[in-house]
């Protein structure tokens, strides 16, 4: 067993506090750069990169301050707690909203603020009920339909050849589709759930994008950054999908914020139509009912289509901010 | 002569999509429900022998690759069959032919008006940068792109046909007048061949609303291409020669830059046929017009087999002649383009 030692207390050494050496010190490392050349450079050069990237990020947030681009963001996000939060916000809950009740068609009263529709259904209430299934198509449809088209996409780009003129073929094919018409046949087809739905839309989506990042690709593809890569030997996945990729995602972003716009219109047409999900509430369907009494009740027909397009502006106001503030030409603005 | 050449060959790529499309609508119109002999037997419980009889003649009990074969040799030879459910037992080529004028007059009404002033204001929108003109535009055609065909007709039915009365709502005759004798079946050309003015101008009357409606939408999309595309153009480095070298701004917009703009406006005005066609569906359901997009939409509604598949090539048909023409623009727009 060893002893430890401990210096006691009046051993210790104690270090006087150099206040004239400190002082000292401070002057030197302040005003070293006055006589030694040099010095400061790396600390200013780091300052400055740090400056460029704030004033950078500033530049792009004040681009997108326009107030087109607020009132956008300012409408989807008042959309998006429609949906989420729709048994809050509205003043009857989803069973009323679907009910069967007395007072169909009324005018606006106290009790109904936009009046009734078909089986005294409040309008308001199902204009705030009907965003939940549009976001829920379409977000997931979009999301899907742009991983996979750029999967395509990139690979046909990349490889060329007999894998190009086959993929291509067939984004051909189903875009010689009108795309309401293809989506009416595979709802008829599966059966008329919300899932269906979404199946359709995400697999009519896929050629779209697929066409949009080939352009890209191919015109990236030559460039020398590609054959950089692969000199330094990284395979074709990678070079496809950390090189290539993330350079040419630009027109898919703002691309997926127009086709969310595009989407909730063709949902609507379906449902005008009569080929939605008959348990959920839809405005396209509110729109389609209210045709027979358009002139002695014409709010019900009236505002779930102003719903619409008020939801789908909002997407298109955000979508041409989008590609305003990405524009590379305004980069020096 | 090498212009037919380069048609050639742009009619050769069409031919895979268009094997391609009728395959797809083969396979996704044999999975509908719905049985499509139904329609040669006549009213009432089908009777066996007679079924089996139709089974048949149809080939439906030969294997389905010979059924393909047969399907593909009927659509070109023109045997589509006899509508199941739409018009039980009407010949599909009859309802077809019967429905088609209506929906290519709207079609070629609303396109040439929006391609036409499209291009103009989407000229103005770009010349005008910024300024209260352009803001207007814009703001009208960011609007036109995002409000769905069907609720623009009924808002326009509701204001113009109901509260002001100056148009009809519905339909594309009045009901006590007659069909002009069938020439051509377009009811335009028929009624002025045969001299009744008076069916010519109510039909024009009829139309107004619905060619309004499908118009805006188109005009709106096209708007927007051509003012991007014009904005374009308008910084590239010969317009400033123009300007520098003293050219009157008016001249460098139409002399110099509006066809420039040209190309890529023309692209968005074929794919937007595309979506014409389904908006037309749309537009006459809400107007009540008999045209092959309501039509189409029934037939998938109440899975009419024959008819689904005769429209599905009709539409097929004109999209590679549209792809067609709009090749040939490109080719007469930019020189440089070598057929």
């Amino acid at each position: 067993m060893e002893q430890t030692y401990e210096l006691e207390e009046k051993f210790k050494i104690e270090e006087k506090e150099n206040t004239f050496g400190s002082i000292l010190s401070w002057i030197w490392r302040n005003l070293k750069f006055l006589v030694v050349p040099g010095s400061r450079l790396e600390e200013l050069t780091t300052r400055q990169v740090e400056y460029e990237k704030l004033v950078s990020k500033r530049k792009m947030i004040s681009r997108f301050k326009s107030i087109l681009t607020i009132t956008g963001i300012v409408i989807i996000f008042i959309v998006i707690t429609f949906a989420v939060f729709a048994p809050w916000v509205s003043p009857y809950n989803f069973d009323l909203a679907n009910g069967v009740l007395a007072g169909a068609w009324s005018p606006p009263n106290a009790l109904h603020p936009l009046g009734t529709g078909k089986f005294g259904r409040d309008v308001l209430a199902r204009m705030i009920y009907g965003a939940r299934s549009s976001l829920t198509v379409a977000l997931p449809a979009i999301t899907f339909s742009v991983i996979f088209g750029v999967i395509f996409g990139v690979i046909a780009a990349y490889y060329g050849g007999w894998i190009d003129a086959i993929i291509m073929r067939v984004t051909d094919i189903l875009l010689a589709f009108p795309g309401l018409i293809l989506a009416a046949v595979f709802i008829s087809i599966l059966g008329q759930r919300i899932e269906n739905i979404m199946i359709a839309y995400a697999i009519l989506g896929v050629p779209y994008y697929a066409r949009l990042i080939r352009g890209n690709v191919l015109q990236a593809r030559s460039l020398p950054y590609v054959e950089a890569a692969r000199v330094a030997g990284a395979g074709n996945w990678r070079i496809m999908f950390r090189h290539i990729l993330p350079n040419c995602i630009q027109p898919i972003i703002i691309s997926f914020t127009f086709d969310i716009g595009g989407v909730i219109l063709s949902l609507a047409g379906l449902a005008f139509l009569g080929f939605n999900d008959p348990t959920l509430i839809e405005w396209g369907n509110d729109l389609a009912g209210g045709r027979l009494f358009l002139n002695t009740a014409p709010w019900a027909s009236l505002w779930p289509g102003f719903m619409i397009l008020v939801t789908v502006l909002g997407f298109m106001l955000l979508g041409d901010g989008l590609r305003d503030a990405l524009d590379p030409r305004l980069k020096n603005l | 002569m090498s212009m037919m050449s380069y048609l050639f060959r742009r009619l050769l790529t069409m031919v895979p999509v268009v094997l391609g499309v009728l395959t797809l609508t083969f396979i996704l119109s044999r999975m509908m429900p719905g049985d499509p002999v139904l329609a040669y037997l006549p009213a009432g419980k089908p009777d066996p022998v007679l079924y089996r009889y139709w089974v048949h003649e149809l080939w439906l009990d030969r294997p389905i690759i010979v059924q393909y074969f047969k399907y593909i040799g009927d659509l070109f030879s023109g045997n589509w069959g006899k509508s199941v459910s739409i018009a039980k037992g009407q010949d599909v080529w009859e309802l077809i032919m019967l429905r088609l004028p209506r929906t290519i007059d709207i079609a070629i009404f609303s396109m040439i008006i929006a391609a036409y002033f499209g291009t103009k204001t989407g000229v103005i929108s770009a010349s005008h940068r910024n300024k209260p003109r352009d803001t207007i535009l814009r703001g009208m055609a960011l609007v036109g792109v995002s409000i769905p065909v069907f609720y623009l007709g009924v808002l326009l039915q509701y204001l113009f046909g109901y509260i002001l009365a100056w148009f009809p709502a519905t339909g594309y005759k009045t009901m006590d007048y007659g069909d002009p004798a069938f020439v051509t079946g377009f009811r335009m050309i028929d009624a002025l061949i045969s001299g009744e003015l008076y069916i010519v101008t109510d039909y024009l009357y009829h139309l107004i609303l619905p060619v309004f409606c499908l118009s805006f939408i188109t005009l709106a999309g096209i708007t927007r291409q051509s003012r991007s595309s014009m904005l374009e153009v308008l910084e590239q480095d010969y317009i400033r020669t123009a300007r520098a070298k003293g050219c009157a701004e008016k001249d460098v917009i139409h002399i110099h830059a509006q066809k420039n703009s040209l190309i890529p406006t023309i692209t968005v005005i074929g794919l937007n046929f595309a979506g014409l066609l389904s908006g037309a569906a749309l537009t006459e359901t809400t107007f009540g017009l008999k045209g092959i997009g309501k039509l189409l939409i029934d037939a998938i509604r109440q899975t009419d087999y024959w008819v689904l598949n005769g429209l599905v090539f009709v539409i097929t048909i004109i999209f590679v002649l549209i792809n067609l023409v709009i090749d040939i623009l490109y080719a007469v727009l930019d020189p440089r383009i070598k057929y």
